[in-house]
């Protein structure tokens, strides 16, 4: 009964005129986001921050979510016209959704990923509803050892499952952490390494530092080669035939369930769930050789997993705290900037914003559906910008986003630093994704562990007597040992 | 082509043992438990030992890293690279003193010059409504502060 008055208390809240108007501006900016190459969800949204920055608390988060999901979907139509991912989830979208739209079957391939879009987000929305609250209930136990258990699975994960060397994403999350280190200490409260610059008090600004890996970096990669051929083709016929329906249900069906549980466990991020998807459809296929050639279900799997994952991966963000990705990390900046701090406790202290916010996410999946069928061919359109506008207009943006978040042109340095960093990183192929999870989680798990300390006198055996977190760790040592173990048996049988 | 990768793990080697230097300015541990250098002093020997452990793996060849990717961008996208720098570069120099609308204005004025656009009106549309258009909507529009520079505009 408690579940279904805050179920009702969050339709109350998201359907409010203006917080409708804040989710419809979201979805907007959002898929604008996706569509335009050189912009990520991440950097999009943190861009796009100080547009809140005049709203009630409730209508920025709602807002900004809006944005995250919106752009979920947007990056899919690049991924189908241009062969260009918007976002790194929609990479696997290129396989068969180019090859469609080279067939002349884009308006299919489009309209079967906002179809899959909207039901794996709707479902994972509604599943959110019913494990958010026990869930929440749950993480209230939790001590300073399982936080700090918790913060090592999420980052394991995030470095386990990032780029092809282990080694390389430890480093990127120490690199992380070590940034993290700059500012006021958490737990004593006297500044570290700040080099008596008065801006590094308050630390290195994460949102500023992923405007500049994902934003600027992208950017200027970008600029190696930044003409992009656009797909011309017809796109009225956006809805799938019945052949192509039959095939889809069952794509959208698996990549739903994929997506969303997924989505729960902290430090995954999008890619792997439309990778499992594909992977997974191309395994119940019987013709899984056609993969690739242009199939209805290359697309609706892995489209339908994306945004099953991005509303699934809300659960971990809103009752514990922890963000599995960049945009998400983004988007807890923005709660922490609004005033809210996710968690277990913003569902006792504030049940309008969380309720509210999973009732808009519900309510913006339907309005994802409604914008984006008929209005794929002006998305389309914007792909026909030339560069020369197009990166300078959103340099701007980030220009004014980075600015606007502290009125310090500090922070618009940062953005730029971590710019070049960026596209360096991603030159050489290092991951980014772990050094913005640790930027963020540094702080939290440095008070965590010290506290921790605090607690047994400085005895590190806390983390392994208490149940639940000698089982995270556990759980952690597993993500993190097992390539290392897959790796040294390959060389044994080598040898 | 071992060697970007081999500089990287050097520069992170190098960036573990200045933070372990700076981290013994604070003290270690203190009368309620761990200190503000317990954990900058661990994280700068773990970040050390592993990148150093990376060259090494890099240098044996032995890690998947090493050789993927063409590093050097052909000229003219090294020039359009440049040109997007310079551009931010001065835009962050000249935002404090100049203002929002002039510095971006000269901005969009000049970045897609650099990369090679010569519609002069298009541009000096798309300079005037992106800089002190954005300015309007923004800081009068969405109350987002931004600079107003020495001249007050």
């Amino acid at each position: 009964m408690e579940a279904l008055q805050y179920w009702i208390q969050g339709f109350a809240v998201a359907t409010l005129p203006m917080n409708l108007l804040y989710a419809f501006i979201g979805c907007v900016l959002g898929t604008l986001i996706g569509v335009l190459p050189g912009l990520g969800p991440a950097a999009g949204t943190a861009i796009l921050i100080p547009v809140t920055f005049s709203l009630d608390p409730i209508g920025g988060i709602i807002m900004l979510a809006a944005i995250y999901y919106g752009a979920m979907y947007g990056g899919t139509i690049t991924s189908v016209l241009v062969n260009v991912p918007g976002e790194a989830a929609s990479v696997i979208t290129c396989l068969d959704g180019y090859q469609m739209a080279k067939q002349g079957r884009a308006g299919p391939a489009l309209g079967i990923a906002a179809i899959g879009s909207f039901i794996g987000g709707t479902f994972a929305t509604l599943a959110l509803m019913v494990v958010s609250l026990p869930l929440a209930n749950f993480a209230l136990r939790f001590g300073p050892p399982e936080v700090f258990s918790l913060l090592v699975v999420g980052l394991s994960l995030v470095t386990g499952l990032s780029g092809r060397s282990l080694l390389a994403a430890l480093v990127m999350t120490l690199f992380g952490l070590m940034l993290s280190m700059i500012g006021m200490d958490p737990v004593r409260g006297a500044p570290r390494f700040t080099f008596g610059i008065p801006p590094l008090y308050d630390g290195i600004g994460f949102i500023p530092v992923v405007m500049g890996l994902f934003g600027i970096g992208e950017i200027l990669l970008s600029m190696e080669a930044p003409v992009l051929e656009v797909i011309k083709t017809k796109l009225t016929d956006l809805l799938p035939k019945r052949e192509e329906w039959k095939v889809s249900t069952g794509a959208i069906g698996r990549g739903t369930i994929i997506g969303f549980f997924l989505g729960l466990i902290p430090g995954i991020g999008a890619i792997i769930p439309t990778f499992l998807a594909y992977a997974v459809e191309k395994k119940v296929s019987k013709h899984p050789e056609k993969f690739g050639t242009g199939v209805i279900e290359g697309v609706a799997s892995p489209e339908t997993a994306n945004n099953a994952y991005a509303n699934g991966a809300m659960v971990p963000l809103l009752t514990l705290g922890i963000p599995g990705s960049p945009t998400l990390a983004v988007l807890m900046g923005a709660f922490i900037i609004h005033g809210l701090t996710p968690g277990p406790f913003l569902f006792k202290e504030r049940p309008d914003v969380v309720w509210g916010l999973i009732a808009s996410l519900y309510l913006g999946n339907v309005m994802l559906l409604i914008l984006n069928l008929p209005l794929v061919g002006l998305w389309a359109k914007l792909l026909e910008i030339r560069y020369q506008y197009l990166y300078p207009g959103i340099l701007l943006f980030c220009i004014l986003g980075a600015y606007s978040l502290n009125q310090s042109v500090f922070d618009v340095g940062v953005m730029v630093a971590f710019g070049v960093l960026g596209y360096i990183f991603r030159k050489l192929d290092w991951p980014l994704a772990p050094t913005v999870l640790a930027l963020i989680l540094g702080p939290m798990m440095e008070r965590a562990l010290r506290t921790s300390l605090e607690m047994s006198g400085g005895d590190l055996s806390i983390l392994f007597t208490r149940p639940i977190s000698a089982v995270l760790l556990i759980a952690a040592a597993i993500v993190l040992l097992t390539p290392a173990v897959r790796l040294l048996g390959r060389r044994a049988g080598k040898d | 082509m071992k060697k970007p990768w081999q500089i990287t793990c050097i520069a992170f080697v190098a960036l573990a043992i200045f933070w372990l230097v700076v981290s013994f300015e604070y003290p270690y541990k203190d009368k309620l438990g761990p200190g503000p250098g317990f954990f900058p002093f661990w994280l700068s020997i773990i970040t050390g030992a592993l990148s150093l452990a990376l060259f090494f793996q890099i240098t044996r060849g032995k890690n998947a890293m090493e050789g993927s990717a063409t590093l050097i961008p052909e000229r003219q996208g090294v020039l359009r690279i440049l040109a997007v720098l310079v551009a931010l570069v001065g835009s962050l120099a000249l935002l404090d003193p100049l203002g929002f609308r002039i510095t971006l204005f000269l901005f969009l004025l000049f970045l897609p010059l650099g990369l090679g656009e010569r519609n002069w009106w298009v541009i000096l549309i798309f300079a005037i409504a992106g800089s002190f258009g954005i300015f309007h909507l923004f800081y009068y529009g969405l109350k987002v502060p931004l600079p107003m520079g020495v001249f007050g505009i």
